[in-house]
Protein backbone atom coordinates (compact mmCIF):
# COMPACT_ATOMS: atom_id res chain seq x y z
CA UNK A 1 0.00 0.00 0.00
CA UNK A 2 2.03 2.84 -1.26
CA UNK A 3 0.69 6.13 0.00
CA UNK A 4 0.50 8.30 -3.08
CA UNK A 5 -1.43 11.46 -3.76
CA UNK A 6 -3.50 12.14 -6.85
CA UNK A 7 -3.23 15.45 -8.69
CA UNK A 8 -7.05 15.43 -9.06
CA UNK A 9 -6.99 16.75 -12.61
CA UNK A 10 -10.61 17.34 -13.63
CA UNK A 11 -12.36 16.18 -16.83
CA UNK A 12 -11.55 19.57 -18.34
CA UNK A 13 -7.93 18.40 -18.62
CA UNK A 14 -9.11 15.37 -20.63
CA UNK A 15 -10.95 17.80 -22.90
CA UNK A 16 -7.66 19.65 -23.38
CA UNK A 17 -5.79 16.40 -24.11
CA UNK A 18 -8.49 15.57 -26.68
CA UNK A 19 -8.58 18.99 -28.37
CA UNK A 20 -4.79 19.40 -28.37
CA UNK A 21 -4.35 15.98 -29.98
CA UNK A 22 -7.09 16.67 -32.52
CA UNK A 23 -5.57 20.05 -33.41
CA UNK A 24 -2.11 18.50 -33.80
CA UNK A 25 -3.44 15.62 -35.90
CA UNK A 26 -5.52 17.87 -38.18
CA UNK A 27 -2.53 20.20 -38.67
CA UNK A 28 -0.17 17.34 -39.59
CA UNK A 29 -2.68 15.97 -42.13
CA UNK A 30 -3.22 19.43 -43.61
CA UNK A 31 0.53 19.92 -43.96
CA UNK A 32 1.10 16.57 -45.68
CA UNK A 33 -1.83 17.15 -48.04
CA UNK A 34 -0.50 20.62 -48.82
CA UNK A 35 3.05 19.32 -49.37
CA UNK A 36 2.07 16.56 -51.78
CA UNK A 37 -0.38 18.46 -53.94
CA UNK A 38 -1.44 21.87 -52.71
CA UNK A 39 -3.98 22.35 -55.49
CA UNK A 40 -5.72 18.98 -55.51
CA UNK A 41 -5.87 18.58 -51.76
CA UNK A 42 -6.73 22.20 -51.10
CA UNK A 43 -10.02 21.21 -49.44
CA UNK A 44 -8.19 18.95 -46.98
CA UNK A 45 -5.49 21.46 -46.07
CA UNK A 46 -8.04 24.27 -45.72
CA UNK A 47 -10.26 22.22 -43.44
CA UNK A 48 -7.24 20.96 -41.48
CA UNK A 49 -5.65 24.34 -40.85
CA UNK A 50 -8.90 26.05 -39.90
CA UNK A 51 -9.87 23.15 -37.69
CA UNK A 52 -6.48 23.11 -35.95
CA UNK A 53 -6.88 26.75 -34.94
CA UNK A 54 -10.50 26.34 -33.83
CA UNK A 55 -9.68 23.26 -31.74
CA UNK A 56 -6.63 24.97 -30.29
CA UNK A 57 -8.27 28.17 -29.06
CA UNK A 58 -9.94 26.62 -25.96
CA UNK A 59 -6.72 24.79 -24.98
CA UNK A 60 -4.73 27.53 -23.23
CA UNK A 61 -7.93 28.80 -21.62
CA UNK A 62 -8.67 25.36 -20.14
CA UNK A 63 -5.11 25.01 -18.85
CA UNK A 64 -5.04 28.47 -17.30
CA UNK A 65 -8.43 28.09 -15.63
CA UNK A 66 -7.32 24.80 -14.10
CA UNK A 67 -4.26 26.32 -12.38
CA UNK A 68 -4.38 26.95 -8.64
CA UNK A 69 -3.24 30.52 -9.30
CA UNK A 70 -4.35 31.29 -12.89
CA UNK A 71 -2.71 34.74 -13.01
CA UNK A 72 0.68 33.02 -12.70
CA UNK A 73 0.26 31.05 -15.95
CA UNK A 74 3.23 32.88 -17.46
CA UNK A 75 5.47 31.23 -14.85
CA UNK A 76 5.38 28.20 -17.17
CA UNK A 77 7.73 30.22 -19.40
CA UNK A 78 10.33 30.72 -16.64
CA UNK A 79 12.08 27.40 -17.32
CA UNK A 80 12.90 25.09 -20.18
CA UNK A 81 13.01 21.74 -18.41
CA UNK A 82 13.74 18.83 -20.75
CA UNK A 83 12.90 16.31 -18.02
CA UNK A 84 9.46 17.77 -17.37
CA UNK A 85 6.93 16.94 -20.10
CA UNK A 86 4.67 19.64 -18.68
CA UNK A 87 7.36 22.28 -19.19
CA UNK A 88 8.08 21.03 -22.72
CA UNK A 89 4.35 20.81 -23.42
CA UNK A 90 3.85 24.44 -22.43
CA UNK A 91 6.54 25.47 -24.91
CA UNK A 92 5.12 23.18 -27.62
CA UNK A 93 1.67 24.70 -27.08
CA UNK A 94 3.18 28.16 -27.55
CA UNK A 95 5.03 27.13 -30.71
CA UNK A 96 2.05 25.30 -32.12
CA UNK A 97 -0.26 28.24 -31.41
CA UNK A 98 1.97 30.53 -33.46
CA UNK A 99 2.06 28.07 -36.38
CA UNK A 100 -1.66 27.28 -36.24
CA UNK A 101 -2.47 31.00 -36.25
CA UNK A 102 -0.14 31.72 -39.19
CA UNK A 103 -1.31 28.70 -41.22
CA UNK A 104 -4.97 29.65 -40.75
CA UNK A 105 -4.16 33.27 -41.60
CA UNK A 106 -2.38 32.30 -44.84
CA UNK A 107 -5.28 30.01 -45.75
CA UNK A 108 -7.69 32.86 -45.12
CA UNK A 109 -5.64 35.21 -47.31
CA UNK A 110 -5.64 32.59 -50.07
CA UNK A 111 -9.40 32.24 -49.74
CA UNK A 112 -9.66 35.98 -50.17
CA UNK A 113 -7.55 35.76 -53.30
CA UNK A 114 -4.53 37.52 -51.78
CA UNK A 115 -2.25 34.58 -51.16
CA UNK A 116 -0.40 34.45 -54.42
CA UNK A 117 3.12 34.69 -53.02
CA UNK A 118 2.49 32.87 -49.77
CA UNK A 119 3.00 29.28 -50.97
CA UNK A 120 6.52 28.97 -49.54
CA UNK A 121 5.61 30.63 -46.26
CA UNK A 122 2.68 28.24 -45.95
CA UNK A 123 4.94 25.23 -46.53
CA UNK A 124 7.48 26.45 -43.96
CA UNK A 125 4.83 27.21 -41.33
CA UNK A 126 3.19 23.87 -42.09
CA UNK A 127 6.38 21.82 -41.66
CA UNK A 128 7.46 23.56 -38.43
CA UNK A 129 3.91 23.40 -37.09
CA UNK A 130 3.62 19.71 -37.93
CA UNK A 131 6.53 18.93 -35.60
CA UNK A 132 4.87 20.95 -32.84
CA UNK A 133 1.57 19.25 -33.71
CA UNK A 134 3.03 15.79 -33.24
CA UNK A 135 4.57 16.93 -29.96
CA UNK A 136 1.30 18.42 -28.74
CA UNK A 137 -0.57 15.20 -29.48
CA UNK A 138 1.98 12.91 -27.83
CA UNK A 139 3.34 14.77 -24.81
CA UNK A 140 0.33 14.29 -22.48
CA UNK A 141 0.96 10.55 -22.63
CA UNK A 142 4.63 11.01 -21.78
CA UNK A 143 3.57 13.42 -19.04
CA UNK A 144 1.38 10.78 -17.43
CA UNK A 145 4.18 8.19 -17.67
CA UNK A 146 6.60 10.50 -15.85
CA UNK A 147 4.66 10.43 -12.58
CA UNK A 148 4.65 8.17 -9.55
CA UNK A 149 1.10 6.95 -10.26
CA UNK A 150 1.24 3.15 -10.64
CA UNK A 151 -1.11 2.86 -13.63
CA UNK A 152 0.47 5.59 -15.76
CA UNK A 153 4.10 4.88 -14.87
CA UNK A 154 3.70 1.10 -14.89
CA UNK A 155 3.47 0.53 -18.63
CA UNK A 156 4.76 1.73 -21.97
CA UNK A 157 3.45 3.50 -25.06
CA UNK A 158 1.08 6.08 -23.51
CA UNK A 159 2.75 8.81 -25.58
CA UNK A 160 2.53 6.67 -28.72
CA UNK A 161 -1.14 5.99 -27.94
CA UNK A 162 -1.99 9.66 -27.43
CA UNK A 163 -0.24 10.53 -30.70
CA UNK A 164 -2.22 7.89 -32.61
CA UNK A 165 -5.46 9.17 -31.04
CA UNK A 166 -4.49 12.68 -32.16
CA UNK A 167 -4.01 11.40 -35.71
CA UNK A 168 -7.26 9.40 -35.78
CA UNK A 169 -9.40 12.17 -34.25
CA UNK A 170 -7.69 14.76 -36.46
CA UNK A 171 -8.44 12.74 -39.62
CA UNK A 172 -12.00 12.08 -38.43
CA UNK A 173 -12.65 15.75 -37.71
CA UNK A 174 -11.27 16.88 -41.11
CA UNK A 175 -13.39 14.24 -42.90
CA UNK A 176 -16.50 15.32 -40.98
CA UNK A 177 -15.94 18.98 -41.79
CA UNK A 178 -15.55 18.15 -45.50
CA UNK A 179 -18.75 16.11 -45.45
CA UNK A 180 -20.65 18.78 -43.56
CA UNK A 181 -19.70 21.53 -46.02
CA UNK A 182 -20.73 19.30 -48.91
CA UNK A 183 -17.27 18.37 -50.22
CA UNK A 184 -18.01 14.65 -50.18
CA UNK A 185 -16.30 14.16 -53.53
CA UNK A 186 -13.17 16.08 -52.51
CA UNK A 187 -9.92 14.55 -53.73
CA UNK A 188 -8.68 14.06 -50.19
CA UNK A 189 -11.52 11.86 -48.94
CA UNK A 190 -9.94 8.55 -49.88
CA UNK A 191 -6.56 9.33 -48.28
CA UNK A 192 -8.45 10.51 -45.19
CA UNK A 193 -10.23 7.15 -45.00
CA UNK A 194 -6.83 5.43 -45.24
CA UNK A 195 -5.44 7.68 -42.49
CA UNK A 196 -8.38 6.89 -40.25
CA UNK A 197 -7.85 3.15 -40.57
CA UNK A 198 -4.07 3.39 -40.15
CA UNK A 199 -4.30 5.59 -37.06
CA UNK A 200 -6.92 3.27 -35.51
CA UNK A 201 -4.63 0.28 -36.00
CA UNK A 202 -1.72 2.09 -34.31
CA UNK A 203 -4.10 3.20 -31.57
CA UNK A 204 -5.27 -0.35 -30.87
CA UNK A 205 -1.71 -1.71 -30.91
CA UNK A 206 -0.59 1.04 -28.50
CA UNK A 207 -3.48 0.30 -26.10
CA UNK A 208 -2.58 -3.39 -26.17
CA UNK A 209 1.10 -2.63 -25.51
CA UNK A 210 0.14 -0.35 -22.63
CA UNK A 211 -2.21 -2.83 -20.95
CA UNK A 212 0.14 -5.77 -21.43
CA UNK A 213 3.22 -3.93 -20.17
CA UNK A 214 1.39 -2.71 -17.06
CA UNK A 215 0.20 -6.25 -16.47
CA UNK A 216 3.70 -7.63 -16.94
CA UNK A 217 5.46 -5.00 -14.81
CA UNK A 218 7.15 -6.18 -11.62
CA UNK A 219 5.25 -3.56 -9.62
CA UNK A 220 2.36 -5.02 -7.61
CA UNK A 221 0.83 -1.56 -7.30
CA UNK A 222 0.75 -1.16 -11.09
CA UNK A 223 -0.86 -4.54 -11.67
CA UNK A 224 -3.42 -3.68 -9.01
CA UNK A 225 -4.11 -0.24 -10.52
CA UNK A 226 -4.69 -1.85 -13.89
CA UNK A 227 -7.72 -3.72 -12.54
CA UNK A 228 -9.49 -0.35 -12.08
CA UNK A 229 -9.27 0.01 -15.84
CA UNK A 230 -9.81 -3.54 -17.03
CA UNK A 231 -12.23 -5.05 -14.51
CA UNK A 232 -13.14 -2.35 -12.01
CA UNK A 233 -15.09 0.90 -11.98
CA UNK A 234 -13.89 2.04 -15.40
CA UNK A 235 -13.95 -1.28 -17.21
CA UNK A 236 -17.24 -0.69 -19.04
CA UNK A 237 -16.14 2.73 -20.32
CA UNK A 238 -12.80 1.25 -21.31
CA UNK A 239 -13.83 -1.99 -23.03
CA UNK A 240 -17.20 -1.02 -24.45
CA UNK A 241 -16.70 2.72 -24.96
CA UNK A 242 -13.05 3.23 -25.82
CA UNK A 243 -12.19 -0.13 -27.40
CA UNK A 244 -15.29 -1.67 -29.00
CA UNK A 245 -17.42 1.34 -29.98
CA UNK A 246 -14.60 3.87 -30.22
CA UNK A 247 -11.88 1.87 -32.00
CA UNK A 248 -12.81 -1.60 -33.30
CA UNK A 249 -16.21 -0.67 -34.72
CA UNK A 250 -14.97 2.39 -36.68
CA UNK A 251 -12.01 0.30 -37.85
CA UNK A 252 -14.37 -2.31 -39.32
CA UNK A 253 -16.58 0.40 -40.82
CA UNK A 254 -13.50 2.10 -42.22
CA UNK A 255 -12.32 -1.12 -43.85
CA UNK A 256 -15.75 -1.69 -45.40
CA UNK A 257 -15.74 1.94 -46.50
CA UNK A 258 -12.60 1.43 -48.63
CA UNK A 259 -14.67 -0.18 -51.37
CA UNK A 260 -18.03 1.45 -50.78
CA UNK A 261 -16.73 5.02 -50.39
CA UNK A 262 -20.01 5.96 -48.83
CA UNK A 263 -20.23 9.39 -47.17
CA UNK A 264 -22.66 7.98 -44.63
CA UNK A 265 -20.26 5.26 -43.52
CA UNK A 266 -17.33 7.69 -43.39
CA UNK A 267 -19.33 10.09 -41.25
CA UNK A 268 -20.40 7.31 -38.89
CA UNK A 269 -16.84 6.04 -38.52
CA UNK A 270 -15.58 9.60 -37.94
CA UNK A 271 -18.12 10.29 -35.19
CA UNK A 272 -17.26 7.00 -33.46
CA UNK A 273 -13.55 7.80 -33.68
CA UNK A 274 -14.10 11.18 -32.03
CA UNK A 275 -16.12 9.61 -29.22
CA UNK A 276 -13.61 6.77 -28.77
CA UNK A 277 -10.62 9.11 -28.90
CA UNK A 278 -12.01 11.18 -26.07
CA UNK A 279 -13.02 8.14 -24.03
CA UNK A 280 -9.64 6.42 -24.27
CA UNK A 281 -7.88 9.51 -22.92
CA UNK A 282 -10.56 10.18 -20.32
CA UNK A 283 -10.61 6.64 -19.00
CA UNK A 284 -6.83 6.38 -18.65
CA UNK A 285 -6.59 9.71 -16.82
CA UNK A 286 -9.57 8.86 -14.59
CA UNK A 287 -8.51 5.30 -13.76
CA UNK A 288 -4.98 6.49 -12.97
CA UNK A 289 -6.35 8.94 -10.42
CA UNK A 290 -8.88 6.58 -8.87
CA UNK B 1 27.43 24.19 -1.94
CA UNK B 2 27.47 24.04 1.79
CA UNK B 3 27.76 20.69 3.50
CA UNK B 4 24.53 18.77 3.03
CA UNK B 5 22.18 18.93 5.98
CA UNK B 6 19.93 16.03 6.87
CA UNK B 7 17.36 14.71 9.28
CA UNK B 8 17.73 11.20 10.61
CA UNK B 9 14.53 9.71 12.01
CA UNK B 10 15.31 6.73 14.23
CA UNK B 11 11.93 5.05 14.54
CA UNK B 12 13.21 2.71 17.29
CA UNK B 13 13.32 5.72 19.65
CA UNK B 14 9.92 7.17 18.74
CA UNK B 15 7.34 7.09 21.54
CA UNK B 16 4.48 8.50 19.44
CA UNK B 17 4.09 11.72 21.46
CA UNK B 18 3.62 13.77 18.28
CA UNK B 19 5.58 16.73 19.67
CA UNK B 20 7.19 16.92 16.21
CA UNK B 21 3.81 17.13 14.49
CA UNK B 22 2.64 19.88 16.84
CA UNK B 23 5.92 21.81 16.66
CA UNK B 24 5.75 21.67 12.86
CA UNK B 25 2.18 22.98 12.84
CA UNK B 26 3.03 25.80 15.23
CA UNK B 27 6.30 26.97 13.71
CA UNK B 28 4.96 26.87 10.16
CA UNK B 29 1.59 28.34 11.18
CA UNK B 30 -0.35 25.51 9.54
CA UNK B 31 -4.11 25.76 9.95
CA UNK B 32 -6.30 23.48 12.00
CA UNK B 33 -7.86 20.50 10.23
CA UNK B 34 -10.80 18.21 10.86
CA UNK B 35 -9.33 15.05 12.43
CA UNK B 36 -9.43 11.70 10.62
CA UNK B 37 -10.67 8.64 12.45
CA UNK B 38 -8.07 6.11 11.35
CA UNK B 39 -8.77 3.32 13.83
CA UNK B 40 -5.50 4.03 15.64
CA UNK B 41 -3.86 7.03 17.28
CA UNK B 42 -2.64 8.13 13.87
CA UNK B 43 -4.02 11.44 12.68
CA UNK B 44 -4.18 12.19 9.76
CA UNK B 45 -4.28 9.18 7.49
CA UNK B 46 -1.79 10.89 5.26
CA UNK B 47 0.22 14.03 4.62
CA UNK B 48 -1.97 17.03 3.83
CA UNK B 49 -1.35 20.59 2.76
CA UNK B 50 -1.41 21.44 6.47
CA UNK B 51 0.38 18.39 7.93
CA UNK B 52 4.05 18.17 6.98
CA UNK B 53 5.18 15.91 9.86
CA UNK B 54 3.02 12.89 10.47
CA UNK B 55 3.52 10.20 13.11
CA UNK B 56 2.42 6.86 11.73
CA UNK B 57 1.10 4.22 14.19
CA UNK B 58 1.42 0.70 12.82
CA UNK B 59 0.50 -2.57 14.50
CA UNK B 60 2.55 -5.50 13.22
CA UNK B 61 1.65 -8.95 14.58
CA UNK B 62 4.74 -10.93 15.56
CA UNK B 63 7.00 -7.99 14.85
CA UNK B 64 8.85 -7.95 18.18
CA UNK B 65 12.02 -10.05 18.76
CA UNK B 66 10.02 -12.18 21.26
CA UNK B 67 7.24 -12.72 18.73
CA UNK B 68 4.73 -10.37 20.29
CA UNK B 69 2.80 -7.73 18.45
CA UNK B 70 5.04 -4.81 17.55
CA UNK B 71 3.66 -1.32 17.84
CA UNK B 72 5.67 0.51 15.24
CA UNK B 73 5.87 4.28 15.36
CA UNK B 74 7.35 6.39 12.63
CA UNK B 75 7.52 10.13 12.34
CA UNK B 76 7.25 10.57 8.58
CA UNK B 77 8.23 13.65 6.61
CA UNK B 78 9.28 14.87 3.14
CA UNK B 79 12.41 12.93 2.21
CA UNK B 80 14.19 15.83 0.46
CA UNK B 81 15.43 13.34 -2.17
CA UNK B 82 18.79 13.96 -3.83
CA UNK B 83 17.03 13.13 -7.14
CA UNK B 84 13.62 14.63 -6.49
CA UNK B 85 10.64 13.75 -8.68
CA UNK B 86 8.74 16.90 -7.68
CA UNK B 87 11.68 19.16 -8.48
CA UNK B 88 12.25 17.58 -11.89
CA UNK B 89 8.53 17.72 -12.71
CA UNK B 90 8.03 21.39 -11.81
CA UNK B 91 7.40 23.41 -15.00
CA UNK B 92 7.75 26.82 -13.33
CA UNK B 93 11.00 26.43 -11.40
CA UNK B 94 9.09 27.06 -8.17
CA UNK B 95 10.59 23.91 -6.64
CA UNK B 96 14.28 24.40 -5.99
CA UNK B 97 17.19 22.89 -4.10
CA UNK B 98 18.75 24.99 -1.38
CA UNK B 99 22.49 25.24 -0.79
CA UNK B 100 21.99 22.81 2.11
CA UNK B 101 20.62 20.10 -0.19
CA UNK B 102 17.00 20.43 0.90
CA UNK B 103 14.06 20.75 -1.53
CA UNK B 104 11.71 23.68 -1.16
CA UNK B 105 8.67 25.16 -2.96
CA UNK B 106 8.77 28.89 -3.66
CA UNK B 107 5.21 29.88 -2.77
CA UNK B 108 5.47 33.11 -4.76
CA UNK B 109 6.24 31.26 -8.01
CA UNK B 110 4.13 28.06 -7.81
CA UNK B 111 1.04 28.36 -10.02
CA UNK B 112 -0.72 25.24 -8.79
CA UNK B 113 -0.47 22.90 -11.79
CA UNK B 114 -0.24 19.89 -9.38
CA UNK B 115 2.22 17.96 -11.54
CA UNK B 116 4.59 17.68 -8.54
CA UNK B 117 1.76 16.12 -6.50
CA UNK B 118 1.53 13.29 -9.03
CA UNK B 119 5.31 12.93 -9.31
CA UNK B 120 6.23 12.41 -5.65
CA UNK B 121 6.97 8.69 -5.06
CA UNK B 122 6.05 9.15 -1.37
CA UNK B 123 2.84 11.12 -1.75
CA UNK B 124 4.28 14.02 0.23
CA UNK B 125 3.45 17.08 -1.88
CA UNK B 126 -0.12 18.29 -1.31
CA UNK B 127 -2.28 20.90 -2.98
CA UNK B 128 -3.66 23.76 -0.89
CA UNK B 129 -7.03 25.01 -2.16
CA UNK B 130 -6.79 28.32 -0.26
CA UNK B 131 -3.45 29.46 -1.65
CA UNK B 132 -3.80 27.48 -4.90
CA UNK B 133 -0.23 26.23 -4.51
CA UNK B 134 1.60 23.01 -3.67
CA UNK B 135 2.75 22.56 -0.08
CA UNK B 136 5.21 20.33 1.71
CA UNK B 137 7.82 20.28 4.47
CA UNK B 138 10.29 23.14 3.98
CA UNK B 139 12.95 21.55 6.23
CA UNK B 140 12.18 24.70 8.24
CA UNK B 141 13.99 26.73 5.64
CA UNK B 142 13.77 29.88 7.73
CA UNK B 143 15.24 28.15 10.78
CA UNK B 144 18.14 26.36 9.09
CA UNK B 145 19.20 29.61 7.45
CA UNK B 146 19.41 31.15 10.90
CA UNK B 147 21.48 28.45 12.55
CA UNK B 148 18.57 26.55 14.08
CA UNK B 149 17.50 22.97 13.46
CA UNK B 150 14.03 22.12 12.12
CA UNK B 151 11.23 22.59 14.65
CA UNK B 152 10.35 18.87 14.68
CA UNK B 153 13.92 17.81 15.55
CA UNK B 154 14.13 20.53 18.20
CA UNK B 155 10.89 19.38 19.84
CA UNK B 156 11.60 15.64 19.79
CA UNK B 157 12.10 14.52 23.44
CA UNK B 158 13.78 11.19 22.63
CA UNK B 159 16.19 12.22 19.87
CA UNK B 160 14.23 10.03 17.49
CA UNK B 161 14.57 12.94 15.05
CA UNK B 162 18.17 14.07 14.74
CA UNK B 163 19.38 17.01 12.71
CA UNK B 164 22.90 17.59 11.46
CA UNK B 165 25.37 17.13 8.64
CA UNK B 166 24.38 14.22 6.45
CA UNK B 167 27.72 12.35 6.50
CA UNK B 168 27.89 12.45 10.31
CA UNK B 169 24.29 11.32 10.71
CA UNK B 170 24.73 8.38 8.31
CA UNK B 171 27.73 7.15 10.36
CA UNK B 172 25.72 7.41 13.56
CA UNK B 173 22.74 5.66 11.97
CA UNK B 174 24.84 2.71 10.77
CA UNK B 175 26.18 2.14 14.30
CA UNK B 176 22.66 2.27 15.66
CA UNK B 177 21.52 -0.45 13.22
CA UNK B 178 24.31 -2.72 14.47
CA UNK B 179 23.25 -2.17 18.09
CA UNK B 180 19.61 -2.95 17.31
CA UNK B 181 20.50 -6.07 15.36
CA UNK B 182 22.56 -7.35 18.29
CA UNK B 183 19.46 -6.79 20.47
CA UNK B 184 17.45 -9.08 18.19
CA UNK B 185 15.72 -6.62 15.86
CA UNK B 186 16.53 -8.64 12.76
CA UNK B 187 14.73 -6.35 10.32
CA UNK B 188 16.40 -3.16 11.58
CA UNK B 189 17.52 -1.27 8.48
CA UNK B 190 18.25 2.16 7.13
CA UNK B 191 15.94 3.63 4.50
CA UNK B 192 17.41 6.16 2.09
CA UNK B 193 20.78 6.56 3.84
CA UNK B 194 22.78 5.21 0.90
CA UNK B 195 23.58 8.04 -1.51
CA UNK B 196 24.27 5.43 -4.21
CA UNK B 197 20.86 3.87 -3.59
CA UNK B 198 17.42 4.87 -4.82
CA UNK B 199 16.74 8.54 -5.68
CA UNK B 200 20.38 9.38 -5.00
CA UNK B 201 19.73 9.00 -1.27
CA UNK B 202 17.26 10.83 0.93
CA UNK B 203 18.26 13.89 2.95
CA UNK B 204 15.60 12.91 5.44
CA UNK B 205 16.37 9.23 5.98
CA UNK B 206 15.04 6.67 8.41
CA UNK B 207 15.92 3.74 10.60
CA UNK B 208 13.11 1.20 10.31
CA UNK B 209 12.37 -1.85 12.47
CA UNK B 210 10.48 -3.70 9.73
CA UNK B 211 10.41 -3.90 5.98
CA UNK B 212 9.67 -0.57 4.26
CA UNK B 213 6.32 -1.90 2.96
CA UNK B 214 5.14 -2.33 6.57
CA UNK B 215 5.34 1.46 6.92
CA UNK B 216 3.71 2.03 3.53
CA UNK B 217 7.05 3.03 2.00
CA UNK B 218 7.97 1.79 -1.48
CA UNK B 219 10.80 -0.77 -1.46
CA UNK B 220 12.64 0.73 -4.36
CA UNK B 221 11.12 4.06 -5.38
CA UNK B 222 11.93 5.13 -8.91
CA UNK B 223 12.56 8.60 -10.24
CA UNK B 224 9.43 9.24 -12.40
CA UNK B 225 11.45 11.11 -15.02
CA UNK B 226 13.33 7.91 -15.88
CA UNK B 227 10.35 7.11 -18.13
CA UNK B 228 10.69 10.25 -20.24
CA UNK B 229 13.34 8.99 -22.66
CA UNK B 230 11.76 5.61 -23.47
CA UNK B 231 8.26 7.05 -23.84
CA UNK B 232 9.57 9.86 -26.05
CA UNK B 233 11.30 7.36 -28.33
CA UNK B 234 8.10 5.27 -28.57
CA UNK B 235 6.14 8.44 -29.36
CA UNK B 236 8.58 9.34 -32.12
CA UNK B 237 8.13 5.83 -33.52
CA UNK B 238 4.37 6.31 -33.52
CA UNK B 239 4.82 9.73 -35.17
CA UNK B 240 6.98 8.22 -37.92
CA UNK B 241 4.34 5.57 -38.65
CA UNK B 242 1.56 8.17 -38.80
CA UNK B 243 3.65 10.57 -40.89
CA UNK B 244 4.81 7.94 -43.38
CA UNK B 245 1.31 6.48 -43.55
CA UNK B 246 -0.12 9.91 -44.36
CA UNK B 247 2.52 10.46 -47.06
CA UNK B 248 1.65 7.13 -48.67
CA UNK B 249 -2.10 7.72 -48.31
CA UNK B 250 -2.01 11.12 -49.98
CA UNK B 251 0.41 9.93 -52.63
CA UNK B 252 -1.87 7.11 -53.83
CA UNK B 253 -4.33 9.57 -55.26
CA UNK B 254 -1.81 11.39 -57.39
CA UNK B 255 -1.50 8.84 -60.15
CA UNK B 256 -5.02 7.55 -59.74
CA UNK B 257 -6.23 10.48 -61.86
CA UNK B 258 -9.87 11.43 -61.95
CA UNK B 259 -8.97 14.81 -63.34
Amino acid sequence: MALLQSPHWPVLIDVYFFLGGLAGGAFVIATIANLLDARRFRDVSRAGYYLALVALIPCPIILIVDLGVPVRFMNMMRTFNLLSPMSMGAWALLGFSACAFLAALITLLEDAGRGRNLGRAKTAVGVVGAFFGFFLAAYPGVLLSATAQPLWAGGHALGALFLAVGASTGAAAVALVLLLVGRRAADGMTPLRTMLVLALVIQLVAVAVFVLTVQGSDSVASAHALTTLTSGAYSLTFWLGAIVVGSVLPLLIGLADFKRRSPGLTALAAVLVLVGGFLVKYVIVAAGQA
Amino acid sequence: MARTLAMFTDTSLCIGCRACQVACKQWNELDMEVPDWTGSYQNHTHFTDKTFRLVRFIEEPGGKPNGELAWLLMSDVCKHCADAGCLNACPTGAIYRTEHGTVNINQDVCNGCRYCVSACPFGVVSFNEQTGTAKKCTFCNDRIHNGLGPACAKACPTESIQFGFRDELVGRAQKRVEVLKSLGFKEAQLYGADSNGFLGGLNAFFLLLAKPATYGLPDNPRLPQKNVLVESVLSIGSALLVGLGALVAFRQRRGGGEE
